[in-house]
Order: structure tokens, then C-alpha cells, then sequence
């Protein structure tokens, strides 16, 4: 398994990403060293806006789809899964080595900034642990999912911008029930009750908030050992 | 060691494989047949990169599909030719020796690298390799861990005629140490230097299996169309018919399309025919010489 993590270790980290993503992290600390430098802010409630707007609602799915849909989609569609594929090895241990090499990779592109741009805010330790917590567990929601996605469907980029912008954009918002079915809801309700933020951006229960993004993720692993076992390779 | 029995594929509305069986052992078998005729479907078949939407597969007796152990003892250099390109050579091939699960797979690749003639020390990554060394590159992969059935789709594809010689010898070499080897190929001529078994598929279906001769022979015997305008054709025909180097002829104003079973005679009898009746040949034109033509008859006659 060490051998595919390194493979995929090295085929996910491209320049014109890193270039990328590390542009939007720094927006994140601009804009936290904005809300920190501002004496008129409240720098929690702020502070946990821009972690639940632009962390959880764009940098956190946008960068962990880059990565992760392109870690089994990739090789999918340029034929190369072949030589993945077409060796005695059980089909969880690629969508593991997979897995791991896409948060080994996600992880420190959309932590460090987040949690950086909390610590600028001024806002303290609760929203810098905030940070750290809902945006680990939501890269790891999203990791599964967008794994799945990118052995499903051609074109996984356009699909999964298309599940962030309408389901995770409308649903996250539309009342305490439906949101839970949105990763992003579940993340920020955490990351608000650790932060203190205000109170209308906790929609479900902490242990919900916690357990249903680790559950889409499992469910989402399973969907891929399953689709990489069944499906037709190129 | 393989068997496909009534094995049929399609995509939707596309048959792919149409109720294909055969039985093959030790050995080189080459499966020859046009681009498109179904030889990539067939050889992913054979190692379950897809299931047979009807029939049955078995390679050292299993299902290919759904048993990763099974290629412990199988090697594929697919037809694509992609490859992980920032990868060098040797890490490429030391990969799937890892995933093999050798001992010591970085020598395992620098030996399989060997084998192919290329230099395990070149540092410099796949993308810039031509299609040649990438193609030997894809068998060295194939090969690291030894496999009992080795597939190959199209291995020839972008070498130099000295590389050609040096994966035939190879393959043939393998083929006597008693693994089964099944090479595909749409080249007649490459397939008569395997100087092996052949089974011929076209439009999806097998359409001749056998020794290379026999084919050989089957195709040669085929009656050949040939187009001749000249400006006496009624006489020429009737001279041809006579001579007895064609099978039938039909006239249509200046031109003559004759059937012949044996083009080397009709070459002998037309010039003297021609030259006996005064006529002037102005035209002389195999129509069915090309290996698709080969190809379509050998479907016809099945």
C-alpha cells in the first residue's frame, strides 16, 4: 500500500494546484488579518462568518475536490487505473492509499491558512480550535465523497463544483433538518458552538454535527471499493 | 490455459464480441484481425478488466474478473498509451513489481528493463520517452513478475524494425518456457514472424483459427476481384475464359471484372491473351488485395 500511496502522492501534487490553492489560502489570511486589524469588528462573530463562508462554504470542498477527484479519476480516465487495477491487491487498500495520500496532501493546503486566518482574526483559542476541528472533519467528508465522484462520473471537477454551488449551497441553508444533510451545515454548527459564534449558524446537534460527516464519508469509501471492484476497466 | 466459451460483449446498441470460443494453451497465439474488429475487447475480457455480457471466461481455470490473486499470474500490456508520464522507468516497472508483491522488485525491474534493451539508470521521467520505449517500457511492466499468461495488445506498435525482431524473439522465447503468450495484431506479416498459432477475428467474431499456414493458405485461396479496362473487352473475356486462369468475368463497356482463384496464373494468361485478341490493356486493378478484404471473406465463408 506504501507503493500506490507515493504514486498517488506524486500525481496529485502539480504545480498550477498548489499554485492555486495556495492563492486562495492566502486570501483566507488577508481576509482574517482584515477582521483582526478592524477595531469596530467583533472579531469572534466575524470571525466565524468568514471560516463558515469562505473555509467551509468554498476553500475547504473547492480544494478537497481538486485533490480527491482526480486521485482515482485520473488515472480512470487516462487508462492508467489499468496498472493499478490488474495486480493482486485487494480494491479497499487503493481507495485507502488513495484516500491517505489525497488528505496528506488536502490537510495542510486548507488547514494551515484557515486556521492562520482564525488566529488573525483576534477572535482567540475557541475559534482557532473551531477552525481546526470543522475543517479536518469536513476534508475528510469530502475527501470520501469526492473520491466516489471521480470514479463515477467523466468531468468529476464540473459535477462536484455543481454539488457544492446546489446541494451544499442550497441545502446548508434551507432549515435545521435539511441542512443536516450538508456537510458544509454540519461543519460550520461545529465550528460554532467551539467558536461561540452566533447562534443562527447551529443547526444540528454537536454529536449530528460530528457522526453524519463521518458516516457520508464511510458510506462514500464503501461506494468506491465497491464501483472500483465492479466496474470495467479501460 | 484459457478458455472463452460462447463469450459475447456489447456496449448498448455495439457488439463488441459475438459468441467467440476458443480454447488456448502454451504457447504464442497471435489474434489477428483489422483495427476495430474486437481484438482490445476480446484481450479485456480475458484478463476481467470487463465481464462477457454472455458466456464464459476462464484463464488457469478461474473467472478473470473479481479475483485480484489471479494476477499474481497474469501480465497485460494494455493497448493505451498512457502511462503515469513523471514516473522513470524503472520506478514505473519497481511499481508494479511492489504491487506484485516481489522480493526485491528494484533489481525485478531493472532486469525486466534489460529485457526490453532498455537502460534502468535513466533518470529521465516516462513523458519524455518515445512511443517506442514507452511500448517496451509497458511489456517490461508486464513481465517483472513473471506471469504464467502473458497479454499483449498491440506490443509492436511505434518499434523499430530491430525492436520489432527483438519482442518477437522475446515473446517467442516465452512462449516455449510454456507460458501462454496471446499477441493481437492487425499486421498479416508481423503475425507470420510469431510463426504460431493464430485466431483470426473480425467484425467481432472469430472468423478462422489455426495454425499461421493453414490461414495462411485459407486466405490465399480466396477468389481475388480484379477491375481491367481495355479497349476490346468482349474478345479479352472470352480469351481469359479459355485460358482458364479466371473463375467468371461480367463485361460492363470497356471494363472487365474478373474472378480468379489463383492471381499468379491470371497475371501469366493475360498479357498473351491480350496480345492474341489485339486488345489494349489500359488498366489493372486488384480490388480486394487490402487485409480487410481477407478479413470480410473469411467472415463469409464461416
Amino acid at each position: 500500500m506504501k507503493a500506490l500511496y507515493r504514486l498517488f502522492l506524486s500525481t496529485q501534487v502539480t504545480k498550477g494546484r498548489l499554485i492555486g490553492l495556495l492563492t486562495l489560502g492566502a486570501v483566507a489570511l488577508v481576509l482574517g488579518f482584515s477582521i483582526g486589524t478592524n477595531a469596530a469588528a467583533d472579531a469572534i462573530d466575524d470571525g466565524t462568518i468568514l471560516i463558515s463562508a469562505f473555509g467551509l462554504g468554498l476553500f475547504v470542498p473547492v480544494a478537497t475536490l481538486v485533490f480527491a477527484s482526480s486521485v482515482l479519476g485520473d488515472p480512470n480516465e487516462d487508462g492508467t487505473l489499468v496498472y493499478l487495477w490488474l495486480r493482486p491487491i485487494a480494491r479497499w487498500r487503493i481507495v485507502a492509499a488513495a484516500l491517505a495520500a489525497t488528505l496528506t496532501v488536502t490537510l495542510p493546503v486548507v488547514v494551515v491558512p484557515m486556521v492562520a486566518a482564525a488566529a488573525l482574526t483576534g477572535a482567540g483559542a475557541p475559534l482557532v480550535e473551531g477552525t481546526l476541528i470543522a475543517c479536518v472533519l469536513a476534508t475528510v467528508a469530502y475527501a470520501g465523497v469526492f473520491t466516489w465522484l471521480g470514479l463515477r462520473v467523466k468531468r468529476a471537477l464540473v459535477w462536484g463544483l455543481a454539488y457544492i454551488l446546489i446541494w451544499e449551497g442550497f441545502v446548508a441553508g434551507a432549515g435545521a433538518n435539511p441542512s443536516r444533510l450538508a456537510i458544509r451545515a454540519n461543519a460550520r454548527s461545529l465550528l460554532t458552538r467551539i467558536s461561540g459564534g452566533p447562534h443562527r449558524l447551529i443547526e444540528v446537534s454537536a454529536p449530528t454535527a460530528i457522526a453524519l460527516p463521518l458516516i457520508a464519508a464511510a458510506v462514500a469509501v464503501v461506494l468506491t471499493v465497491r464501483r472500483l471492484t465492479r466496474q470495467d476497466v479501460a | 490455459m484459457i478458455v472463452a466459451d460462447g463469450v459475447s460483449k456489447w456496449f448498448g446498441d455495439v457488439v463488441a464480441v459475438s459468441d467467440v470460443s476458443f480454447r488456448v494453451g502454451p504457447g504464442v497465439t497471435a489474434l489477428l484481425g483489422p483495427n476495430g474488429a474486437g481484438k482490445s475487447t476480446m484481450l479485456r475480457l480475458l484478463c476481467g478488466l470487463t465481464r462477457p455480457s454472455q458466456g464464459t471466461v476462464k484463464v488457469l481455470g478461474e473467472d478473470p474478473h473479481g479475483d485480484p490473486e489471479l494476477y499474481r499470474r497474469i501480465g497485460l500490456v494494455p493497448q493505451q498509451e498512457a502511462v503515469f508520464g513523471t514516473l522513470t522507468a524503472r520506478r514505473f516497472v519497481r511499481l508494479a513489481a511492489e504491487l506484485q508483491g516481489l522480493d526485491g522488485p528494484d533489481v525485478a525491474a531493472a532486469e525486466a528493463l534489460r529485457g526490453v534493451e532498455l537502460d534502468p539508470e535513466d533518470r529521465r521521467p516516462l513523458v519524455t520517452y518515445s512511443k517506442g520505449m514507452r511500448q517496451r517500457v509497458k511489456v517490461a511492466q508486464a513481465l517483472v513478475h513473471g506471469p504464467e499468461v502473458v497479454l499483449l495488445d498491440e506490443p509492436l506498435e511505434g518499434l523499430d524494425p530491430r525492436q520489432r525482431l527483438h519482442l518477437i524473439n522475446l515473446f517467442r522465447r516465452l512462449g516455449d518456457e510454456g507460458r501462454c503468450v496471446i499477441v493481437s495484431s492487425h499486421v498479416l506479416d508481423e503475425v507470420e514472424r510469431f510463426g504460431s498459432r493464430v485466431l483470426v477475428i473480425a467484425q467481432g467474431r472469430l472468423a478462422a483459427e489455426g495454425d499461421f499456414h493453414e490461414i495462411r493458405n485459407l486466405m490465399d485461396d480466396r477468389p481475388n476481384r480484379l477491375r481491367l479496362r481495355t479497349d476490346r473487352p468482349r474478345e479479352l473475356a472470352a480469351a481469359l475464359v479459355v485460358s482458364g486462369a479466371i473463375v467468371g468475368v461480367q463485361v460492363q463497356d470497356d471494363v472487365l471484372l474478373v474472378d480468379t482463384t489463383d492471381v499468379g496464373a491470371f497475371r501469366r494468361a493475360v498479357a498473351p491473351a491480350a496480345k492474341a485478341t489485339g486488345a489494349r490493356l489500359h488498366e489493372l486493378v486488384p480490388l480486394d488485395d487490402d487485409l480487410e478484404s481477407v478479413f470480410r471473406y473469411l467472415v463469409a465463408r464461416q
